[in-house]
């Protein structure tokens, strides 16, 4: 671990730990990568190594001190945090006119006054423009730190304002060491490492939820049943599943890293299935399904994940998708 | 905290403008020549200059030195004024927060006062592809007949946002992109006079990674070199996330080898040394594009290695140019693809798995697919599916004249099948033997398929010199060129992806649900 008690992203918090010290650092910044992979606590640290009263290190962050925890907490006078009002959602113009409000006066207790843009890409096209300016201009005592899944999802004129730390997932060994030292047991820990796709955060969040796995069982076993059922049953399970579309989406998701197995099988790639425990099923099926079969229901499932954000008919989505399946008994 | 490097940077005379020649040029001679007009529109990409030019514009119409040319001066009392930011008749409006009709009619309430410093008012109404539509309605009288001590100038990255009554009101200049070159040397200008030390690929990388963003080129440069060291192209590849170039290399040998194992494998390799998905993919882009210029003979253009030239070469050659454009298209959807999600790679396997399906030339229109099918054959976009000749087959090598169109059926063809292997045979008794497991299933839109029963010999049989030959051969024994491809009848229900919907194995598979078994 590093510095900033921060599993993996160590060039990042280098070089962020360098600009503090130094006093490079710049008004704005953009970190990127997977939800969960860790953005957010980037973003925290980085205020706090600017503001610890007791740090360990030229730009480390003792993470005990009052103000330490005061932005851990995302609580203190000078931060200010801005996201959609839940995920999926959308991030408004008028709260960005809020942020220059909060950027116009002069900082209280810190030297800066920050804003957290959490999951910038929910900014509506209105709000990233009303940035803009800000962004580019802010004043001396600002600085601006935004997160996003990618820097592809933002308007130009954003990224082109901010310095870019593209934060890429983790190895499996990282995450899993990570649920370890959390007290995960051992081999709970290395199933959810190749289950979280690199990203600790949602481990994490795995490992807590009871459900979760056994969700993930249910809805993979059911997958290997829709292959053997008959188009009637098909049909049937594609109305039931449109019924939530929560439920539907984290279907979905599930489903796609498993036709990603499929396809990196049958395409004889070496790389370790994500879905660990269930590498044989993965197998038997890369003999019935070839590689360019498995691509096309890996974007079929991937097209309708896309979809189904755009508020498209559910059922109709779900009924594509598993006509599309072929039959392997 | 230091200001910016762009902020620093931002050129405060118009021979500091990089790149953007006829613009800053016409608008000098207006100056010199006080015919400035009093609507301008700067459009064009990110970062490019607008509202650098814009500014200096402003500082230039006001400034006091009485030689005319050399407006901007920087000297004068107005000069000083613009670039400490206090003077009063540079009014910058940020349209993006100011959208609406009130803030236009405020705007106009005040616009009749003639100036409290200079001689020109000048408004800068930056970002205005966001003014509301009542906005700019209420804006266009003003723009038609200013006061004369007014002038406006309209900045934005996107003119198609712009009502046409409002365009045609301006004097228009489109800022370009800026040349890698010309990023390049300012990026070594600043270093030097910085202090900074960059490696010269270092530089070159982040140009390149900069679309001809000056602003996004200054930016990287500032963020690579705040961390008090020298700037190594490894540094720069750790922030940028770009792979190395064997790996780009390898990648695009797996896909004319066919290969896909191994080239998924070295995008996994990439990945794991820490680059990232849409970097590489770009790099993959920039690649092709160069391969592109060597097959249109401007190679001479393309700044690399010599040993990377000389593999770029020998890839040219093994590519057609349209195979070259497909890939191009595949991975630039996946460099640019604004999908977030769990795996930042997937976008790039799948382009890399989808160019391995389809090295075509051709691109034929089908009858609708039967809507009952339950095979697993990819959906295609419209109803258009691609067929696939083999890579490097050229009709032209064997019929010089006219190349006759198939006018044959699948039963002379069959017919003459054991003609047709011996004559394969007599060339080559591998590629007769693998022949020999395959069995000629169709003619589609003028190309014979050959069924085989498992991917690998399907693999086997797709390669140039077999496809090559056994197209000789049916051009021997019947008479006309007929294209061949391999396709896999291997699984109980599966489709070949390349076999009509509506010929006769589709057929099977809708009528009794258990396949035909064609061995
Ligand atoms: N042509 C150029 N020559 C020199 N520097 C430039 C040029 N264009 C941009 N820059 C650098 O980028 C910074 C931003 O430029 P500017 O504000 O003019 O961009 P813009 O075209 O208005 O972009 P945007 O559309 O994103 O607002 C400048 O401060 C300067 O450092
Ligand atoms: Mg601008
Ligand atoms: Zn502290
Ligand atoms: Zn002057």
């Amino acid at each position: 671990m590093n510095t900033w008690n921060i599993f993996g992203h160590d060039w990042a918090v280098e070089m962020l730990q360098q600009h503090v010290a130094h006093n490079t650092l710049r008004h704005a910044y953009l970190l990127t990568g997977p939800s969960g992979v860790g953005r957010r606590t980037l973003a925290i640290r980085l205020a706090q190594a600017l503001n610890c009263q007791t740090p360990k290190a030229p730009g480390v962050p003792c993470q005990a001190c009052r103000t330490c925890k005061q932005f851990e907490a995302g609580q203190n006078i000078d931060l200010m945090v801005i996201q959609a009002e839940a995920e999926g959602g959308t991030l408004k113009v008028e709260q960005v006119r809020e942020v220059t409000k909060f950027l116009s006066l002069r900082p209280y207790s810190s030297p800066y006054k920050i804003v957290i843009f959490l999951r910038f890409q929910e900014a509506n096209p209105n709000a990233q423009n009303a940035l803009l300016k800000t962004l580019e201009e802010a004043p001396s005592h600002a600085l601006l730190l935004l997160t996003a899944d990618n820097a592809e999802q933002l308007l130009p004129t954003i990224i082109s304002r901010c310095e870019i730390l593209r934060l890429r997932p983790l190895s499996v060994d990282a995450v899993t060491d990570f649920l370890a030292a959390r007290g995960v047991e051992p081999g709970k820990a290395r199933l959810l490492g190749h289950l979280s796709g690199g990203r600790p955060g949602f481990a994490l969040r795995l490992s807590a939820d009871e459900k979760a796995l056994a969700f993930r069982t249910e809805k993979l076993d059911d997958l290997r049943a829709l292959l053997a059922a008959r188009r009637r049953e098909r049909f049937t399970y594609a109305e039931k599943l449109s019924k939530d579309k929560d439920i539907f989406r984290q279907t979905l998701f599930i489903w796609l890293s498993y036709w990603r197995d499929v396809l990196m099988k049958a395409s004889g790639a070496a790389l370790e299935p994500t879905n660990i425990d269930r590498a044989d099923e993965i197998g038997n099926l890369s003999y019935d399904i070839d590689r360019p079969q498995a691509r096309a229901i890996t974007e079929g499932v991937e097209k309708a994940l896309d979809r189904l954000d755009k508020n498209v008919n559910a059922r109709l989505l779900a009924e594509v998708m598993l006509m599309d399946w072929p039959m392997v008994k | 905290m230091t200001q910016a490097l762009y902020r620093k940077w931002r050129p405060l005379l118009w021979d500091e403008v990089v790149s953007q020649e006829h613009i800053i040029q016409t608008l000098k001679n207006a100056v010199a020549s006080n015919r400035v007009a009093h609507a301008y529109l700067f459009s064009g990409p990110r970062g490019t200059g607008k509202t650098t030019a814009a500014r200096l514009l402003a500082k230039a119409v006001n400034c006091l030195n009485p030689d005319v040319t050399h407006r901007p001066c920087n000297e004068c009392a107005h000069c000083k004024a613009v670039n400490e930011n206090r003077f009063m008749d540079l009014i910058e409006i940020d349209a993006a927060s100011n959208n609406g009709v009130d803030d236009v009619r405020e705007l106009k309430e005040k616009i009749n006062f003639s100036p409290s410093q200079g001689t020109y008012k000048v408004y800068i109404i930056d970002e205005v592809h966001m003014l509301s539509a009542g906005a700019f309605n209420a804006l266009l009288k003003t723009l038609e007949e200013p006061p004369p001590h007014a002038i406006f100038i309209l900045a934005t990255t996107e003119t198609h946002k712009i009502p046409a009554t409002v365009l045609s009101r301006c004097q228009r200049h489109e800022f370009r992109r800026v040349p890698l070159g010309e990023i390049t040397r300012r990026l070594n200008e600043i270093c030097k006079s910085e202090g900074l030390e960059a490696d010269t690929d270092a530089l070159n990388t982040i140009s390149r990674q900069s679309s001809g963003g000056m602003r996004d080129a200054i930016s990287l440069l500032d963020q690579l070199s705040s961390t008090g060291g020298k700037i190594t192209l490894e540094l720069a590849q750790t922030v940028l996330g770009t792979a190395t170039s064997q790996s780009v290399i390898a990648l695009v040998q797996a896909v004319i080898d066919q290969q896909p194992g191994s080239g998924l494998d070295e995008i996994h390799r990439a990945l794991d040394g820490g680059a990232d998905a849409r970097a590489l993919a770009r790099q993959i882009v920039d690649y092709l594009r160069n391969l592109m210029l060597v097959q249109m003979g401007n190679g001479d253009q393309v700044e690399v290695p010599a040993d990377t030239r000389a593999q770029m070469i020998k890839h040219a050659n093994a590519l057609t140019s349209s195979e070259v454009l497909r890939m191009m298209r595949a991975f630039n959807a996946a460099a640019t693809d604004p999908r977030g999600g769990w795996s930042p790679s997937l976008g790039l396997e799948l382009a890399f798995a989808e160019v391995l399906e389809l090295p075509a030339q051709a691109e034929v229109v089908s009858a609708p697919r039967a809507a009952s099918r339950t095979s697993a054959a990819p959906a295609p976009q419209a109803e258009s599916t691609r067929i696939q000749p083999p890579i490097s087959q050229t009709p032209t090598k064997i019929t010089e004249s006219q190349p006759k169109v198939a006018t044959v059926t699948l039963e002379q063809v069959t017919k003459a099948w054991k003609h047709i292997s011996s004559l394969v045979k007599a060339k080559d008794t591998n590629v007769a033997a693998l022949l020999n497991s395959g069995k000629p299933i169709e003619i589609r839109e003028g190309i014979l398929l050959l069924a085989f029963a498992s991917d690998i010999l399907q693999e086997k049989f797709n390669r140039p010199e077999s496809l090559d030959l056994t197209r000789k051969a049916l051009h021997e024994s019947l008479g006309v060129d007929l294209p061949v491809q391999a396709v896999i009848i291997g699984s109980k229900n599966a489709l070949p992806s390349h076999v009509k919907p509506d010929g006769m194995v589709a057929a099977a598979n809708q009528l009794g649900g258990e396949i035909v078994d064609i061995h």
